[in-house]
């Protein structure tokens, strides 16, 4: 499991490669949350590299959006897989975190 | 019978008549120990019944383990896998807390980004992914040997041959 982070004018750009299952999870929790939240930004999430996703994948994005409400920011979701897009949508997670089809359709959600 | 190796989290594996049977220990490794098993075992699928089949596994043996087992205990879950002409069936049975994942209750959706809940979310995943779901609570007295209290089965459906072909 991989991390990377950036800006993208005032929009915080997460890209995360690999399973975000129990053990990708426990690679990645801590990075993903602090690549994010002391930062206070509306973020983006690059999902398109992410090959797995499971409950565990899917209670760090929630913690982390709360966490990030709390600041005022927002998180949007992207490049989901049909695999992953289908565990988000059993899961009801777009009420929560919005899935969009490509980083500028993110970028105008969370700016919006 | 084709017997495998044993490592973190699988203690043991072997197929006989067509039927993967593996051994997983009370280790979250069990979890990446025991798909590669089983992918190794199925080969080729369709993504999306791979994945269903992999959050099945995945969400099962680690609400196992988180939930059902004493931390650091010797108790151990197993799992057959047989693949059908329809569906692959995987079966697991345990020694742990009694639990019927048919029967919980989850809740549906969310409110807001603060009361949303993190707990529970394997819950939708397993029922509602799964092509069939049945639990079972055993009387471990009926059993010689490992005595299990639990037996979990769920279904993915899959494509045929031919139409996978076809696609």
């Amino acid at each position: 499991m991989d991390i990377q982070h950036s800006d993208v004018g005032d929009v915080r750009k997460v890209v995360l490669a690999g399973r975000l299952d129990t053990a990708g999870v426990d690679l990645i929790e801590t990075r993903f949350g602090a690549s994010i939240v002391p930062a206070g930004k509306n973020t983006v999430v690059d999902l398109s590299q992410v090959t797995f996703l499971a409950s565990m994948g899917i209670r760090m994005l929630i913690a982390t959006n709360r966490s990030l409400s709390r600041k005022g920011g927002k998180i949007a979701l992207y490049g989901a897989s049909p695999a992953v897009r289908e565990v988000i949508d059993t899961v009801a997670l777009t009420e929560l975190i919005p899935l969009a089809d490509n980083e500028v359709e993110a970028i105008g959600i969370v700016a919006g | 019978m084709e017997q495998r190796r044993q490592n973190s989290g699988l203690r043991s594996a072997e197929t006989t008549d067509g039927k993967l049977k593996l051994v997983l220990n009370n280790s979250l490794a069990a979890v990446e120990d025991g798909r590669s098993e089983i992918i190794r075992f199925l080969g080729p699928l369709d993504a999306m019944a791979q994945n269903r089949l992999e959050v099945l596994f995945e969400e099962l043996v680690s609400n196992t383990i988180r939930h059902g087992f004493a931390k650091g205990s010797d108790q151990s879950i197993h799992v057959q896998v047989e693949r059908g002409p329809a569906a692959i069936t995987l079966a697991f049975e345990d020694v742990g807390r009694p639990f019927d994942p048919s029967q919980a209750e989850f809740l549906e959706g969310f409110t807001s980004a603060e009361t949303a809940r993190v707990g529970g979310l394997g819950i939708p995943l397993i029922v509602r992914l799964s092509s069939a779901l049945h639990y079972e609570e055993l009387d471990p007295a009926n059993h010689a040997g490992f005595r299990p209290r639990n037996r979990t089965t769920v279904s993915v459906a899959i494509q045929s041959a031919a139409a996978e072909e076809d696609a």
